[in-house]
């Protein structure tokens, strides 16, 4: 229908295709109509098999006559031998291929196929597998027939080795086939599984080991497997350094497992009487069965998450009843239970202590990067010189500068901190029109390397002002932070998550463009807030600080707030706390 | 530049193309035309120009006793039609025009995820099969159901 060319033609000839379109017209709802009213009555016998035929040819699309094609099939089923339903099943499949030949794309030709094809008593798979091969070279995008494939290979138990082999041969006929690189990502993790990693200390033995399915295998592959990948991908992208899908799989290559699901950080304030949790990824702590344990006894909590606008959160807090560890010569064993993942982690509170915490490094949890076996990391080291010399000979392709930087971060995001930075800004000028993307992503990038060196450093300030910061991430790392310097940067806005800095004292923020402070959020600790030269407008854009109860010094210069009549004064009754007040 | 007031035309008139071949063959997507033309026209600012209460009428006389919505008169009911048609009623804001509780039938879903989760589907919860309740619910607090030996 789309992309049809009209040809102009004489007032004669139009009218006679006129007159050939109401006949056809006229054929057609005669047809339809009367398969409707023989469906209505229930009749399920040979003519409307003729007409829903007929009409199906021409229009494949129409569902309703595919639900009523099948409704006359399954009741032939009950009256006609094993043999005759053979026959049957076989010359329905030889007419859904022809549907498919008009329109290899019609989701109701396909998914009668697929029904026919399961109710076959004697089906012939190996010919199915090849229908699928041919759609697939005509056209090997056709998401349809691979879903297909997918099914057939399933039902008829096709190893995945030599669907592996499959797309080993449709690869190397044509580099520039994304479905192929994507089927193969799956098919990889299934033949050459990554070794589980050795349990967690804080993980609980499981009660039954479930066998590997398709949900529970982590996606990804072994390192032998990996290092022949490279190389494969590595001639597709040389060949044709235009074609995205190469690439992709390539990035796919170098990412990360995925993390073990855990508490990454239990956080408790005696002063507050307040405990907060990290996990490793959202969760809804109404549902996950979290529970807490003081010195052997549960207690009964409320959780809530850090923003009233997160059902799903990665941290979660919840406050003590009055009095149970407020007392500083008393030493406290917390342990919070996630009992639907069998993990815990326990923080003790120490005598003399206010506040304590448990936590695993950003490092020891391969947070931002998985650890390089020597071998990869040599590997890596030669696909990063290659890519470079690729890049040398195409200046211009943004894919060759974007998997530089990706290989960079996979072998040492630090030590090539500054040739990152330099790679972005060449990516920015070839790809200008998604400058805004890459300047996210480097961001993201930046404050990576940031929570790497606070935890090298082993100190509680996050400090990135000036970097061309335009976007926030990773605040569920930020936890124990008591200082952040997010100055000189070009940040619009403190989202919500940045309410998961429970621990914060000091916020730097001067010089951005910051408009909105929803994230400023009932931060129990926050005494002094700096927001000189934003665009911070209204009172209404101030009230969030309101939630804040420790606030005394609060900069608001070189804003247009500052504008407001009697600012002063409404400030006051807003932020009753605040002594210190610059505007 | 847009020509709107084309665009806008063109919609308009397109409804009444009745005896056009092509148009006769798409009724199998009847509902979602419907929609993607009401949703230009609003953008445009041209939604008045077309017949609401027309529209209104064909939503309700493909309603099936199921609570599901066909693409159009005599078609059978479809999760895609049953969508188009309710966003249909909600930029008229008239999506009392259909039986509500019967397209959202919380019985049957329950039952439906329940079943999903009893054939193994891995992001549902476990499910107690005689109880259709979460395992987890039940554990906490307290129910058990026993068999009979």
């Amino acid at each position: 229908m789309h992309g049809r060319v009209k040809i102009k033609t004489t007032a004669q000839q139009e009218e006679e295709k006129r007159k050939e379109r109401e006949k056809k017209l006229k054929i057609y709802v005669a047809a339809r109509d009367a398969c409707f009213s023989k469906r209505n009555e229930g009749i399920w016998d040979d003519e409307a098999l003729q007409l829903t035929q007929q009409l199906l040819s021409s229009n494949p699309d129409f569902a309703t006559l595919w639900n009523y094609r099948r409704e006359i099939l399954m009741h032939l089923e009950t009256v006609k031998d094993k043999d005759e339903v053979q026959k049957i099943y076989e010359a329905e499949l030889s007419f859904t291929e022809s549907c498919l030949k008009v329109n290899p794309k019609s989701y109701g030709s396909w998914h009668h196929r697929g029904w026919v094809s399961a109710r076959l008593p004697r089906p012939d798979w190996a010919r199915e597998l090849t229908l699928c091969d041919r759609c697939l070279s005509l056209d090997d995008r056709n998401f349809h027939c691979w879903d297909y494939r997918r099914m057939v290979v399933k039902m008829s138990g096709v190893p995945v080795d030599q669907e592996l082999a499959f797309t080993d041969r449709l690869i190397g006929s044509n580099f520039s086939n994304y479905s192929s690189w994507h089927y193969r990502s799956t098919l990889l993790p299934l033949l050459h599984p990554e070794s589980p990693e050795p349990p967690s200390p804080c993980r609980e033995p499981p009660q039954s080991s479930p066998p590997p399915s398709p949900q529970t295998h982590s996606h990804r592959v072994c390192e032998e497997q990996l290092l022949k990948e490279y190389e494969l991908v590595q001639n597709a992208f040389f060949t044709d350094p235009n074609d995205q899908s190469a690439w992709f799989y390539y990035r796919w290559l170098l990412g990360r497992a995925e993390r073990e699901e855990m508490i990454s950080c239990v956080y408790v304030n005696r002063e507050e009487e307040r405990v907060a949790v990290a996990f490793s990824r959202p969760v809804n702590a109404q549902s996950v069965g979290l529970f807490l344990v003081l010195d052997g006894q549960p207690q009964r909590v409320e959780w809530r998450s850090v923003h009233p606008c997160f059902k799903h959160s990665p941290v979660w807090i919840c406050s003590l009843p009055p009095g149970t560890i407020s007392d500083i010569t008393n030493e406290r064993n917390l342990t919070v239970h996630w009992t639907e993942k069998h993990t815990h982690r326990d923080c003790a509170l120490y005598t003399g202590r206010t506040e304590s915490w448990c936590r695993d490094s950003a490092t020891d949890q391969e947070l931002f990067r998985s650890e390089l076996s020597v071998e990869k990391t040599s590997v890596l080291q030669s696909e990063l010189q290659s890519v470079k010399q690729l890049q040398e000979l195409e200046p211009l392709n943004k894919w060759c500068l974007l998997t530089i930087i990706l290989l960079m971060r996979a072998l040492d995001p630090l030590g090539y901190e500054q040739e990152m930075l330099a790679h972005f800004r060449t990516l920015k000028e070839v790809d200008s029109m998604r400058s805004a993307y890459y300047s996210d992503l480097c961001s993201k990038f930046m404050i990576e390397n940031t929570i790497l060196k606070m935890e090298y450093a082993e100190v509680r300030v996050f400090s990135i002002s000036d970097k061309n910061l335009t976007t926030l991430c990773h605040l569920d790392q930020l936890l124990l932070v008591t200082h952040i310097n997010l100055s000189s940067n070009h940040l619009q806005r403190l989202p919500p998550q940045f309410a998961m800095l429970q621990c914060l004292e000091v916020l730097e923020a001067d010089n951005n463009a910051i408009e909105n402070l929803e994230g400023v959020y009932h931060l129990p600790k926050l005494e002094e807030v700096l927001l000189k030269n934003n665009k911070i407008s209204t009172l209404a854009d101030l009230q969030p600080l309101a939630s804040c109860p420790k606030l005394k010094r609060l900069d608001l210069r070189g804003n247009p707030v500052t504008q407001t009549a009697n600012v002063e004064s409404e400030l006051a009754e807003l932020l009753p706390s605040v002594t210190d007040l610059l505007l | 530049m847009l020509l709107l007031e084309k665009h806008a035309d063109y919609i308009a008139a397109y409804g009444s193309k009745k005896d056009d071949y092509e148009y006769t063959l798409s009724e199998y997507l009847r509902m979602s035309g419907i929609y993607w033309g009401l949703t230009v026209m609003d953008l445009m600012g041209q939604l008045p120009r077309m017949n609401q209460q027309e529209i209104i009428d064909f939503i309700k006389a493909c309603q099936h006793e199921c609570g599901g919505i066909s693409a159009s008169i005599g078609h059978d009911p479809h999760l895609l039609y049953t969508l188009s048609a309710v966003q249909i009623l909600c930029l008229y804001d008239s999506i009392d025009a259909i039986d509500v509780d019967k397209v959202v039938d919380p019985f049957h879903t329950l039952f439906g995820v329940a079943g999903l989760s009893l054939l193994g589907d891995e992001q549902i919860k476990p499910v107690n099969p005689v109880l259709c309740m979460p395992e987890d619910v039940l554990q906490r607090i307290g129910l058990h159901p026993d068999l009979l030996s």
